[in-house]
């Protein structure tokens, strides 16, 4: 167990994660402004120029130029919820807006070589930005929700409760916000349907229910199925892997089966 | 092997891919209900797709597996505890390289294969076009690891059969029935497509120091994260929601 | 509550503010001639104008002038193997127009690569030609070591 925990130490502390030096290293405030200066050394490179005009602000949209004819751009992995979670929720902020940028600027790249017919360099950028995105909502969810739970009592979350709809399902009605209260909401008491009933409902409900049993019963099939094909092709395998694998299958009636025995001829001893 | 067994198994992924990735390049949606109210999510995509020794990211395993295009079942047995990892000494139990031993290169648990370096090896020829003849390579076939391998010893360096067994620490690991010696896990197997070790992985332009990393700047506090962040920012607000219902 | 969920608004509650956007935004090539300072971009269907001309002032610090959007109509297309007609998603782009003083033309990102890939053709090419040669030379003496004629 340590040594599972001191690996998992060593990991954190050595493996980077993707996106981002720029931002915890230097508060937001001192990232350049938009300023004069800026503005200034633009006007100097003319604007009907046939030479291509890099915009300052707008390669932001774009990779670094010393990758644009590589085939491969290496980065770290995601963020976990667990580094998210001892950052204050400033940083996390200016996480956001990195991901975000990171984000567009993929999304970018990702447009421009799927129209010039080239290779997307490592797409699972996207998919790292995105989970780290993901995480980091879910911590601001967790402190939020935390927060609530101390103050009122209540998640603070939006409230749903399990109903059945019009036509008997069981679904989550989740909750709106709403101005008025409900018994003054006429459009609202118009608009809901509430039970379920009648001759066509109950004839729905009934083949749903044998939609749903025989989707069980292929699975059961299926993995009967399974078995007897494994048994055939391996005729001494271990019966009792098979028991905990397949819980749902009478095995030892399956061995007995024609379709669980392979074509081999069976080894007489003397 | 399935997905549970694989979380719980000690092999490491070498190409470090996320699993969103993986499964997002793999999929083949043929149709979709619109994203829109009143349509229930649904697709229709493939299902079954035949694994080889091309990775499920790779373009060669889109080829094997274009839509429209549906190939014999493959039974692959179940394996309780994956148990063979990159770096390991085998010996080879079946084919013309019986008797000999190889470290494991590759691992392919969607098919119970290992690719084991020099053995089992033909030649493939490569590249060749109408005025070429090609390159000539020599490339390895996958071994099954329940019939064609098994472990060596590493005391006396023969073949032997194993059980995983629990240390005094409650750790996890392979023991030779034979000799009753641990047979460890190498190294290679926490290698990956990014770094041989994590100590080694060099740290690229865009990634955050692992010191940042790990620094803790958290202050538990009486307050939301909006209500920090305007704080933080100095947004004054002095008016109160009136009331809503939740209903 | 999820940062996603946006409250209503009633007279005298407080402003409204979107602290973690999730709107993408990506810079495309124009496919018309335009003016050096329109840059086009491919928004989320759900952002307006005023939301494109805030996350461009403030999140890229970019003067914006103008916005001006349309809603392209996703391709449908039919399946060739299936013949299931599917829809792509509608796309937003975004006309944003800075002031006069700047300029922007969208950067050619494969120029390098082009060449690249023409010289490693090449240098393939020659390494073929010079296999062809040595099976040529060869054809009339089989099994002599490649080392044998100079």
């Amino acid at each position: 167990m340590s040594s599972t925990l001191i690996k998992c130490f060593n990991v954190a502390k050595t493996v980077s994660v993707v996106a981002f030096k720029s931002l915890l290293t230097t508060p937001r405030s001192q990232l350049p402004a938009w300023s004069q200066a800026a503005v200034g050394s633009l006007q100097k490179c003319g604007v009907h120029t046939t030479a291509p005009v890099r915009h300052e602000r707008l390669m932001e949209f774009f990779d670094d130029p010393k990758h644009w004819s590589e085939n491969e751009v290496k980065v770290g992995r995601a963020w976990r919820p667990d580094e998210l979670r001892i950052k204050s929720n400033k940083e996390l902020h200016q996480l956001w807006y990195i991901l975000l940028k990171e984000r567009n600027m993929l999304l970018t790249m990702e447009h421009e070589c799927d129209d010039k017919m080239e290779i997307f360099p490592n797409p699972e950028r996207i998919d790292k930005v995105k989970i780290s995105m993901e995480n980091l909502e879910t911590v601001v969810r967790e402190r939020n929700r935390a927060y609530h739970l101390l103050e009122t009592g209540e998640t603070g979350e939006r409230p749903q409760k399990q109903m059945h709809n019009a036509f008997g399902l069981r679904c989550t009605y989740k909750s709106c916000e709403h101005v008025l209260p409900p018994f003054m909401n006429t459009k609202w008491i118009k608009s809901r349907n509430l039970g379920y009933g009648g001759r066509a409902v109950h004839k729905f409900l009934l083949k749903y229910r044998e939609k749903l049993y025989n989707v069980k019963r292929k699975a059961k099939n299926r993995s009967r199925n399974e078995v007897m094909m494994i048994l055939r092709r391996n005729p001494h395998f271990d019966i009792e892997l098979l028991k905990r694998k397949y819980s749902d299958v009478d095995i030892e009636k399956l061995r007995r089966t024609d379709k669980a025995r392979g074509h081999f001829v069976p080894k007489v001893d003397g | 092997m399935r997905i549970t067994q694989y979380l719980t198994s000690k092999l490491k992924n070498f190409s470090n891919l996320p699993k969103e990735y993986i499964e997002r390049s793999k999929k083949q949606v043929y149709w979709k209900t619109p994203t829109e109210r009143g349509y229930l999510p649904s697709t229709v995509e493939r299902k079954r797709y035949r694994y080889t020794t091309n990775r499920s990211w790779t373009g060669q395993f889109r080829q094997q597996n274009m839509p429209g295009t549906m190939r014999r079942k493959v039974f692959v047995e179940p394996v309780e505890d994956w148990s063979f990892f990159r770096g390991d000494r085998i010996e080879v139990l079946v084919g013309k390289d019986k008797g000999k031993q190889g470290i494991v290169t590759q691992v392919i648990p969607e098919r119970n294969w290992v690719i084991v370096e020099g053995i089992n090896w033909h030649y493939r020829r490569v590249g060749a076009e109408n005025e070429f003849p090609g390159i000539i390579i020599k490339s390895e076939a996958p071994l099954h690891v329940t019939k064609d391998i098994r472990l060596v010893d590493p005391s006396d360096l023969q073949g032997t059969e194993f059980e995983w067994r629990f240390t005094e620490e409650g750790e996890k690991v392979r023991v030779s029935t034979r000799s009753g010696r641990i047979i460890p896990i190498p190294e290679t197997n926490n290698q990956t497509h990014d770094y041989k070790t994590p100590n080694a992985y060099i740290e690229r332009e865009k990634d955050t120091p692992a010191a940042v990393v790990g620094e803790i700047t958290f202050q538990p506090k009486l307050s939301t994260f909006e209500m920090d962040i305007m704080e933080e920012m100095g947004i004054k607000e002095e008016r109160t929601p009136a009331k809503s219902y939740w209903y | 509550m999820s940062t996603r969920w946006y409250p209503i608004y009633q007279r005298g509650n407080p402003q409204l503010r979107v602290f973690l956007p999730n709107f993408w935004m990506k810079l495309v090539r124009p496919t018309e001639e335009q003016p050096a300072n329109v840059v086009t971009f491919a928004v989320s269907t759900e952002m307006t104008k005023h939301d494109v001309k805030n996350y461009l002032e403030k999140i890229y610090k970019l003067p914006v002038v103008t916005v001006r959007t349309r809603i392209a109509l996703g391709e449908t297309k039919r399946d060739i193997t299936y013949g299931y007609v599917t829809k792509k998603d509608d796309v937003k782009y975004a006309y944003v127009t800075m002031p006069k003083t700047e300029a922007f033309t969208f950067p050619d990102i494969f120029v390098n690569k082009a060449e690249q890939q023409e010289k490693e053709e090449k240098s393939l090419d020659e390494s073929k030609a010079g296999f062809r040669k040595f099976l040529d030379r060869n054809k009339k003496r089989p099994g002599t070591p490649g080392w044998y004629s100079i």
